[in-house]
């Protein structure tokens, strides 16, 4: 399975993810939508798009959780007839991340779960300490650094891409 | 513990070296019903003893060999026994490595038939 990171200290927790979760794709990404870490996506536009959904399901889920419940939820988990997504937030050193992993049959939501509480764990241990300093996500930043990151995340890729996953 | 399945577990974590005993959905890896003892993780024996019943039942029917009706792990420090095949409801019970097996398994076996 490809896996790219644009910030390396995600890499090994991520596959380590992947593989144990059995998991057919994986995103790990900013609140605001810029891709932090890939695994199994093959084409920087679904990249893109399942950032800006993901983000956008999250911020929705966490308002309503903060609504209903007095704070956010923990995790979202939707079931389709083949594959099933679990979206959950990830806090590190570095900031509030959130992850969305994409399994079928070969998983389940028990494993992907367990497996998810070891990955917050290892991204927690494995974030560097001092914390990124991060300005508001303006439009007139937001788009040049996603490119950038898009860029960071597909540039040594295409060579791998027999094997990887569209959305 | 819910009343449905109060009773079955209790049943089960009574027999002697058995420290947990879970109702858990196959395809989900979800506890439905737990009887724990103190410093057992229910949801991570869930998870996995449901992805052990699942395999070994597409294993077995792979290999033409019918439907599973008792799986077993020993480990070093325990094992843990599971019986299925009632919609997606799977029994697991966790022991110890000395427990009596074939007094879990007849318990186990017995709890599934219970099982509507």
């Amino acid at each position: 399975m490809i896996i790219a990171t644009v910030e390396p200290w995600v890499e090994a927790p991520l596959k380590r993810y992947v593989d144990e979760a059995r998991a057919r794709l994986a995103l790990v990404l900013h609140p605001s939508g810029q891709v932090l870490a890939q695994a199994g996506f093959t084409r920087a536009v679904d990249v893109m798009t399942a950032c800006a959904l993901a983000a956008a399901v999250h911020a929705t889920a966490a308002e309503l959780g903060r609504r209903v419940d007095g704070r956010p939820f923990s995790g979202l988990h939707h079931s389709g007839a083949g594959k099933q997504l679990y979206l959950a937030p990830v806090v590190t050193a570095r900031g509030a991340y959130v992850c969305l992993t994409v399994f079928d049959q070969e998983s389940s939501l028990g494993l992907v779960r367990m497996f998810f509480a070891e990955l917050c764990r290892d991204l927690a241990e494995a974030a560097p300490a001092a914390p990124q300093v991060r300005g508001p996500a303006l439009a007139i930043n937001f788009e040049q650094e996603l490119h950038a990151n898009l860029t960071a995340l597909f540039a040594g890729s295409k060579r791998e891409a027999a094997g990887g996953f569209v959305l | 513990m819910s009343a449905q399945f109060g009773t079955l577990l209790e049943g089960l974590t009574r027999q002697r070296g058995v420290r947990a005993s879970l109702i858990v959905s196959e395809n989900d890896g979800l506890v439905v019903d737990s009887n724990l003892r103190f410093g057992q993780d229910g949801d991570r024996v869930a998870a996995l003893a449901a992805s052990l019943y699942r395999k070994a039942r597409r294993s077995a029917e792979a290999a033409r060999l019918g439907s599973v009706s008792f799986l077993q792990l020993d480990a070093e420090r325990g094992r843990i026994c599971a019986v299925g095949g009632r919609g997606d409801l799977v029994i697991v019970v966790v022991a110890d490595p000395s427990a009596n097996v074939g007094l879990i398994r007849v318990e186990l076996l017995r709890a599934l038939e219970s099982l509507v």
